[in-house]
Parts: C-alpha cells; sequence; structure tokens
C-alpha cells in the first residue's frame, strides 16, 4: 500500500499514467472495481451493472450502487465522467436522448424501473428531480407548484390544491417570501428562490427520491447554503441523490460520497471517509485537486 | 517566436490603428448607404403608388335635374319587371338636353350623352326603386361621369389645358361650364368600393377582388394553419430522428423553393381536373395557397418549438408529464407567437399571390361579389394585373388604388401579428 | 499509498504545501540541535552552551507561530482535502509537539547551568547520557520518518519509546534507592530526575511526531493506543 519511494521522476510518470486514465481505466482490473462501501442493507434504489450508451459510445461502464432510504448520496467526479448521465437513469429522464440505451438492473423499492410494462409517468411522480438552471415554468408561483398535483390529479378539490402547495412551499423554506405573491410569475424569483420553487414543485406530488443535478451551480454562496440547509431537512422525509461540482457541497450535505472517473464508479464511501482519507489513488488525486 | 517588448507591441497597434478605424467607418458607411437606398425605393414606390392612386378614390359627378317621366321611361307602375324594362336613358338625355338646349344634331348630341357614365340609368333606377312615389316627379341627382370627362377634370390644373383624350372642344366647353356652375364636382368615389369589377372604369370596384381574396386567405389559414403546427409538433417533438425524417425535412424545405406557378398546375391538375371542384372558386384557390404556405409555416413553427428553452421541457417531464402535456401546456404558449408570426408572414405571402391563381382560371373577369367560398371570385393582386392591363387610361390610377389597398390588407395583417406576438409573449 | 504533493493543479499549492512542510523539518531540525546541545552542555558541564539552547528558544516560539499562521491561511484559501487535508493537520500538530520538545530542552538546559554550579557528581548521569541518546536517535528519526513518508520507518521508532520509558523508570527507581542511602544528595538528584523526566517526555513527543507520520500517509489516527486504526494492507 504504502510504497515510499524517493525517485520522484518515476513516481510522476506512474502517477500520470494513471491519473490520464487512458492506460489505466482500459485496462486497470482496480478502477473497474468499486472500492468503499456501495452496497447497503436496506436499498430504495438498487442499480446493479448499470451500462449506458450514447449510440456507439459507453457512457456508464457496469455501475453498482445502493441508495438507501433517508440518505443524501453525493456523486462527484469530473466533467463527462458519467455521473449526471447516471443520476438521469434514476427516472429514466435519459429516454428522451435520442439513441441513448441503458442496461442493466435499475429497482426503486425492488419494483423495475426499466422494463417494457414500466410507466415513467408514474416513476417520475415517485421520483422527482431538481436540475442545474432553475427552470419554473413561465406561470405563477402557485401554478408552478400546483402543476404536478394537477396532471397527477393528486387533489380532487381547490382547498386540498391550495393546502399542498402551502405544505410544499413550507417545507422549501419559500412560503414566507413568497405567500403575498402567489398569483406572480415564478420567473420574476431571484435564482436562489426559483430553484427553491423548483424544489417546492418536485416536492408537491409526495415523491420517494429527489434526484438533484448540480441544484447549485448557478447560485450565489448564500442561496446555496439555503439549499443545502434544506437538501439536509428534507432528508428526514426524503431520498436524495444529488449531483454537484462543489465537494464542500458533498462533503458537506451527503452522508455518502460516490467519486466516477470517464464513467466508472471508482469509489463509495461515507463522505467522512471520502474527504479526510479516500481508499483510491483517483478519488484522492481528484479531491485533493491534482486533475480537474 | 521573438519577444516584443511591452513597448514595440503598442507601436504595432497603434500603427494598424487608423486602418482599422478607417475600415470601421467605411463599413458603418456602407451600411448606412444600404438602408438609405432601401429608405429611397420605399419612398419612391409609396410616393408614385400614392400619386397615380389617390384620385382613384375621388370621382367626378355631374348634377342633372332629372323628370322622372312615365312616358319617356315608358313604364306605368314601379315594380322589379318594369324597372327591368324602363329606359332610363331617356330620362338622362332628356335631363341633358334641357340643361344644354345648345346641342343640337346628332354628333353634338352623342358627344352631350358621352357626359354621363354609362351606368348612370342604373343609379336612377335604384333610386326609383327605393322610392316609387318618384315615379312623375323630378329630383336633383349627382350622377357619375364618364371616365373620359372624369380624367379630363381631373388633369386639369389651374389655367393649363388638361389631357384632352377623346374630348372635343365643345365637350370640354360643357365641362368647363359645368364646372363653373359647381354641377359637377369631385365627390368620394364609394364605387370603388362596393362594385366588383367592371369594363368601365368609372363603375369598376375592388369589392369583388377583395371578398375573393378574405375568402382565399380564410381557406389557407383554416387548413395550412392547424396542418402546419401539427406537422411541426409531430416533426420536432415526436419524430425519431432517422433517414425518414431527415428525408421530410429537406423535402419541406424544398417545397419553400418551389416557383408558385407549380403549386398551380399541381392545383389544375389535382383539384379542378381530378377532383373536380369548382374553377375560379376561392375554394380551390385556397387550397393551393395552402400547398403554397404550408412549408413556410412548418419551417417557421418548427423553429418556434426550437426556441422553446429545453429546460422547461425537462421540468415538465420531470414531473411526470406526459408527452401531450409537456407539449400542450408548457412548449405550444411559449412557441405560439413565434408560430403565429409565421403563419401570419404566410399568410401575407399567400396574399400577394397571382401566378398559380391564373392557372385555376381566378384570372377570370369578375362583376358579381362572391358570398361563398364556391362563387367564382377573383383576388387582389389578379384584379391589379387585369386593371394593368386595361386599355382606358382611368384604369391606370384604379391599378394603383388597388394597389395601395393591398398594401393597407398587408400592413393591417402584419400590424395583428406584432401585436399578437406583444400580447402572447412571455418572458422565461 | 504514495504521497506526493507537487501535482495541484494549482502550482501555488504546491508550493504552499512544501513551503509549510519545509518549515517545519527546518523547526524540527532546530529543535533536534537543540536537544544535543542541551545533553552535551549538561554532560559536558558547559554553561556557555546552556545559555545558547535558553537564547534560541524565542526562535523556535516564532516558527511555531508563523507555521501555524501559514496553515490557517492554506486552510481558508485552499480548503484542504484528504492528504493535503491531513499534512496540514500533522504540521500544525507537529508543530507543537516540537515547541513542546525545545520547552524541555530548555528545561535540561536550565538543569545543566544549576548542576554545573553545584559541582559535578558522576551519579546519574550514565543514565541521563544513555536515555538521552535513545530521545536524540528517537527524534531524528521520526523527522526522518516525515520526510520520507516512510510509515515502517515510523512506527519501528515507535515502539522505542516503550523501551526509552522502561529506563527511565529503572533509572528513577535506581536515583530514589540512591536517595535513601545519601539524603544529602537529594536535591542534587532530583534535579538529575527532572532532566530525565524533561528526557522522557522528548520521547514521548517524538513519539506522537511519528503517530503523525502515520496518520499523514495512512490517514489512521492510532494515537492513545488506537493501533488498531491503523488498516493493514
Amino acid at each position: 500500500m504504502s510504497t515510499m519511494t524517493l525517485d520522484a521522476s518515476a513516481r510522476t510518470e506512474a502517477a500520470q499514467a494513471e491519473l490520464l486514465g487512458v492506460e489505466s481505466v482500459a485496462h486497470s482490473a482496480e478502477v473497474r472495481k468499486t472500492v468503499g462501501r456501495p452496497f447497503i442493507e436496506i436499498a430504495k434504489l438498487r442499480m446493479r451493472d448499470v451500462n449506458v450508451c450514447y449510440g456507439e459510445i459507453q457512457a456508464i461502464h457496469s455501475v453498482s450502487l445502493d441508495i438507501g432510504c433517508n440518505e443524501v448520496v453525493a456523486m462527484i467526479g469530473p466533467s463527462g465522467c458519467g455521473k449526471s448521465t447516471f443520476l438521469r437513469c434514476l427516472n429514466r429522464m435519459n429516454d428522451t436522448i435520442e439513441g441513448c440505451r441503458v442496461e442493466g438492473e435499475l429497482s426503486l423499492d425492488g419494483e423495475p424501473i426499466y422494463g417494457p410494462k414500466v410507466d415513467v409517468v408514474p416513476l417520475r411522480a415517485r421520483v422527482g428531480m431538481v436540475f442545474q438552471k432553475p427552470n419554473p415554468f413561465p406561470k405563477s408561483i402557485y401554478e408552478n407548484v400546483a402543476y404536478g398535483p394537477k396532471i397527477h390529479g393528486i387533489a380532487s378539490r381547490r382547498a386540498e390544491l391550495d393546502e399542498i402547495v402551502e405544505n410544499s412551499l413550507h417545507r422549501a423554506g419559500l412560503w414566507n417570501e413568497v405567500k403575498d405573491r402567489l398569483n406572480k410569475p415564478g420567473t420574476g424569483l431571484s435564482g436562489g428562490q426559483q430553484q427553491r420553487l423548483c424544489i417546492a414543485r418536485a416536492i408537491a406530488v409526495s415523491p420517494e427520491v429527489i434526484l438533484m443535478d448540480e441544484p447549485c451551480s448557478a447560485l450565489d454562496p448564500i442561496a446555496t447554503a439555503r439549499i443545502e440547509e434544506l437538501i439536509d431537512e428534507l432528508r428526514a422525509n426524503y431520498t436524495i441523490a444529488i449531483v454537484t461540482h462543489s465537494m464542500q457541497q458533498a462533503a458537506r450535505v451527503s452522508q455518502r460520497t460516490a467519486y466516477f472517473h470517464l464513467g466508472h464508479l471508482v469509489e463509495v464511501n461515507d463522505t467522512e471517509t471520502v474527504f479526510t482519507n479516500p481508499e483510491h489513488e483517483l478519488t484522492e488525486a481528484y479531491i485533493t485537486g491534482r486533475f480537474g | 517566436m521573438t519577444d516584443l517588448t511591452q513597448a514595440q507591441v503598442r507601436e504595432r497597434i497603434a500603427k494598424r490603428l487608423a486602418s482599422r478605424h478607417r475600415k470601421e467607418k467605411l463599413f458603418r458607411g456602407l451600411g448606412i448607404a444600404s438602408i438609405a437606398f432601401g429608405v429611397l425605393a420605399v419612398v419612391i414606390l409609396f410616393s408614385d403608388i400614392i400619386s397615380k392612386g389617390s384620385g382613384a378614390f375621388m370621382q367626378t359627378a355631374i348634377q342633372l335635374q332629372v323628370h322622372y317621366d312615365a312616358q319617356v321611361l315608358g313604364i306605368d307602375t314601379v315594380d322589379d319587371e318594369s324597372l327591368a324594362w324602363a329606359n332610363f336613358s331617356g330620362v338622362i338625355r332628356q335631363a341633358l338636353r334641357e340643361r344644354f338646349p345648345s346641342a343640337t344634331g346628332r354628333s353634338a348630341k352623342r358627344e352631350l350623352y358621352s357626359l354621363v357614365s354609362s351606368g348612370a340609368p342604373f343609379t336612377l333606377r335604384d333610386r326609383l326603386a327605393d322610392n316609387p312615389k318618384l315615379l312623375g316627379g323630378s329630383e336633383t341627382v349627382w350622377l357619375a361621369a364618364d371616365d373620359d370627362v372624369d380624367t379630363f377634370v381631373k388633369s386639369l390644373k389651374g389655367s393649363e389645358a388638361g389631357f384632352r383624350g377623346r374630348t372635343s372642344d365643345q365637350k370640354a366647353g360643357w365641362i368647363e361650364q359645368l364646372l363653373g356652375s359647381g354641377e359637377l364636382k369631385k365627390r368620394f368615389n364609394t364605387t370603388f368600393f362596393t362594385n366588383g369589377d367592371s369594363r368601365e372604369p368609372e363603375q369598376a370596384g375592388i369589392r369583388a377582388a377583395l371578398m375573393g381574396s378574405l375568402f382565399t386567405l380564410l381557406v389557407t389559414l383554416t387548413l395550412s394553419f392547424p396542418i402546419g403546427v401539427a406537422a411541426a409538433i409531430y416533426l420536432e417533438e415526436y419524430a425519431p430522428k432517422n433517414r425518414w425524417t431527415d428525408l421530410i425535412e429537406v423535402n419541406i424545405n424544398n417545397l419553400a423553393a418551389v416557383p408558385s406557378i407549380v403549386f398551380g398546375l399541381l392545383g389544375l391538375a389535382i383539384f379542378i381536373n381530378f377532383f373536380e371542384l369548382p374553377r375560379s372558386a376561392p375554394l380551390v384557390g385556397g387550397l393551393v395557397l395552402t400547398l403554397m404556405t404550408l412549408p413556410t409555416i412548418i419551417i417557421s413553427s418548427r423553429a418556434a418549438l426550437k426556441a422553446v428553452p429545453p429546460s422547461i421541457r425537462e421540468a415538465a417531464m420531470g414531473m411526470g408529464a406526459s408527452r401531450m402535456q409537456v407539449v400542450f401546456h408548457h412548449v405550444l404558449p411559449l412557441a405560439m407567437p413565434g408560430m403565429l408570426t409565421g403563419a401570419i408572414i404566410g399568410m401575407a405571402q399567400a396574399l400577394g399571390e397571382t401566378a398559380p391563381l391564373l392557372m385555376i382560371g381566378m384570372v377570370a373577369f369578375i362583376v358579381d361579389v362572391p358570398g361563398g367560398i364556391t362563387d367564382p371570385a377573383t383576388v387582389l393582386p389578379v384584379q391589379i394585373f387585369l386593371w394593368a392591363d386595361s386599355p382606358e387610361r382611368a384604369f391606370v390610377e384604379r391599378t394603383s388604388a388597388a394597389i395601395m389597398v393591398l398594401l393597407s390588407v398587408l400592413i393591417v395583417m402584419n400590424t395583428c401579428a406584432v401585436l399578437l406576438r406583444k400580447k402572447l409573449e412571455r418572458r422565461w | 499509498m504514495e504521497m506526493h504533493f507537487d501535482q495541484h493543479i494549482s502550482r501555488q499549492f504546491n508550493e504552499d504545501l512544501e513551503g509549510i512542510k519545509t518549515e517545519m523539518l527546518e523547526m524540527g531540525g532546530m529543535v533536534a540541535r537543540q536537544v544535543a546541545d542541551a545533553v552535551d552542555a549538561l554532560s559536558n558541564a558547559d554553561s556557555q552552551l546552556a545559555e545558547k539552547v535558553l537564547r534560541i528558544e524565542d526562535e523556535i516560539d516564532r516558527s511555531e507561530m508563523a507555521l501555524d499562521e501559514h496553515a490557517t491561511l492554506i486552510i481558508a484559501k485552499r480548503q484542504p482535502a484528504a492528504s493535503d487535508l491531513r499534512m496540514v493537520m500533522s504540521v500544525t500538530r507537529i508543530a507543537r509537539d516540537l515547541e513542546r520538545i525545545g520547552d524541555e530542552a530548555c528545561k535540561v538546559a536550565k538543569m545543566a547551568i544549576a548542576l554545573t554550579d553545584e559541582g559535578t557528581s558522576p551519579r546519574g548521569y550514565t543514565e541521563i547520557r544513555h536515555i538521552a541518546n535513545a530521545v536524540r536517535r528517537m527524534l531524528n528519526d521520526a523527522l526522518d520518518a516525515y520526510t520520507r513518508f516512510d510509515v515502517a520507518s515510523a512506527l519501528r521508532t515507535l515502539a522505542e519509546d516503550e523501551q526509552v520509558d522502561m529506563d527511565y523508570r529503572t533509572a528513577v527507581r535506581e536515583l530514589v534507592t540512591y536517595m535513601m542511602e545519601d539524603p544529602r544528595s537529594i536535591s542534587r538528584v532530583i534535579n538529575v530526575l527532572w532532566t530525565l523526566r524533561s528526557l522522557e517526555r522528548i520521547g514521548d513527543h517524538a513519539k506522537n511526531i511519528c503517530e503523525q507520520v502515520v496518520y499523514l500517509v495512512e490517514g489512521a489516527d492510532i494515537r492513545h493506543g488506537h493501533e488498531k486504526n491503523l488498516r493493514k494492507p
């Protein structure tokens, strides 16, 4: 494990070959096997040997991972490592992309996510999503939150709908800021408020899992802090998978962190372990800023 | 690579600076020149059309004291049948003879009678039909002057001699006499807006052509907008990207570039010869123009759909909306302004189209105002084409007036498009 | 796991980390010299050398403060993670140990001055020399292990502390017996005892440094008898 050598040049060469990942990923068994703790006893989401291809290009190589209840799992890795692609498999947002094929076993509470008989509409009601750029509908704040319950027919009466909207905004920590202007357009809010509106919209249909694809990358530090606080609160009721480019954010909000590298899941470990003493060299190199 | 000091670099930049500024100015000058050229062209076009056409909105009329003499008319009672037979020309001739007793002899009388439009008897007939009590009585009426008189009067300016044409000295004398006594005046030309086409310029109007255009456009809009939008939505939102959809896309783009007369030939072959739809009808015209505008609408609608940010689609999809819900709840409302703009541009194109309509017989001489989409009709541009071809000098100003009407319809349509877009546009 | 702190994308970060490591090792060198001088002053009854040891103390304190400040700056600016974080943490901890070693060396130097004033006596000096050699070696080995990120060497050095402790207890017993035999020598022997005590403390601090080497390289905290935290390869 600890190879102590003073031969700096040899060391650097070896490390670079490893870090560049061209040679090593192709035939290094070390990379193919995920180190750490990818599996847990009671899994909410269970993924086994997931492969994703865009046409001829394989974006995800045999990824296996469990995500448990009331757990925040952060996915980190350099750009193009496949973390967003993987996240989008979980509620089949990849379906819309031309030529995208997903193989492997993915299940939510033991029920398959992919399959000829699976309807994506109820699936997406169970697995909500928050996107990188705040994308409220160009409608009123109320309409934004009420949209999901409306299309799924969750609320039977207007009063019930009002209640859902209020509760969702409360839980997203936005109620006090918008209660007087529910009929104003959602696009008129600030970036951070818009993102919380999107979170409120997602939780209005009472999902079980919330997927977040770099939810704070377009926000300032204060808005980011609010969202992170919110994520921590939401953990009590939801399972959350978050993709982030900010390692500090992953460290702050998640319980486990998964490191993706060139489509491989390199390491999954408790967040504390990953950020103080990662098992895999690639993880170490990434989180200490040795390559990007 | 040689290392330059900062001073050297600055020096080199300064050297090039003057020529850069010069080029900048030159380019700006070119831009201004081209805009000026465009503006000049528009000004010339409009001033020419307006100066030529504005006269058509006025029509010379002659005031005559007419006596509805039952004997001259040759009728006893006023009913449809007798009115059809009645000799109103005689009444007018009598009135003219009374006004100018000096005119004797056949040729002088013929000259005299030609002061008044050949359509004047119909004016009298209508008046009598409206008010049968006038039979046997008399009244003072303004009757449309003949087009030669009209042209002559309009060309009179101050002391200069006007355009005589076929007008004899004697006739000119009468006209000046009438003008002097105020019995000959230029009045607003309502006929131009209420009548159909006619061989006589003073009786010719654009109503028929306007209605024909309206019906044709109605057919075109009701067919091409829904079909175009549906096709665009399918191609943009549903269709898989493969060789077939690529082929369809290429073909749609090619169709937009096909000369319009080809669509006319197609319409003739299919709608008239095969389906045996009526010739010269706005229905067929609308169908042909639909074929022609569809590519425009599809292309612009697709562009409008493409312009909707994908984040909105993702958001809706992420909420579990079905594809149709995504399209109808989110994408379409955002794309609507763009689609409408495209549709109106297509409609404006269709409004100005002549060639394909010539092929399906809408070039016929249609006097009656069409009442429906299957009645024979003509359209504004074809009417302009027909009038421009007519020998009478009075048609020159009518041609320009018709162009003005066509242009104002276009401007109204474009304004509607702008207003609609303003109203529907939403920021995101 | 290999340790290399010269491959960050940010060159400045590389330099910062190298900088605190170098500073710390320089401080270590200074402290090691101080310990050696103190022991020499004692065994050679050289009060001038002992004075020099005392003078150097200020410099060491300043080094510790500078090192702390640099480490704080790195944390604030770079938010180091994993091995970088362990590097910064270990450097600050080792700096504190080194400063304490410096303090102990000063105490030894003061004893050297006191013992020189009282006149020399061979009693207890053999033990002092023996233990002093052991802890000096330990300190040098510990710093050496840190320089080379050598866990094996650190673990070896770590084990030596037990021998030092045992020697210390033996010496204490011996000196107590001596005091009982000759009560007149009590005050002087107590000075010797204090010196031994300081040397033993230096050994403990050297052991702490070795533990930081293990923490830096392996990420395992083996302090206070938690050797099992060390993952076996």
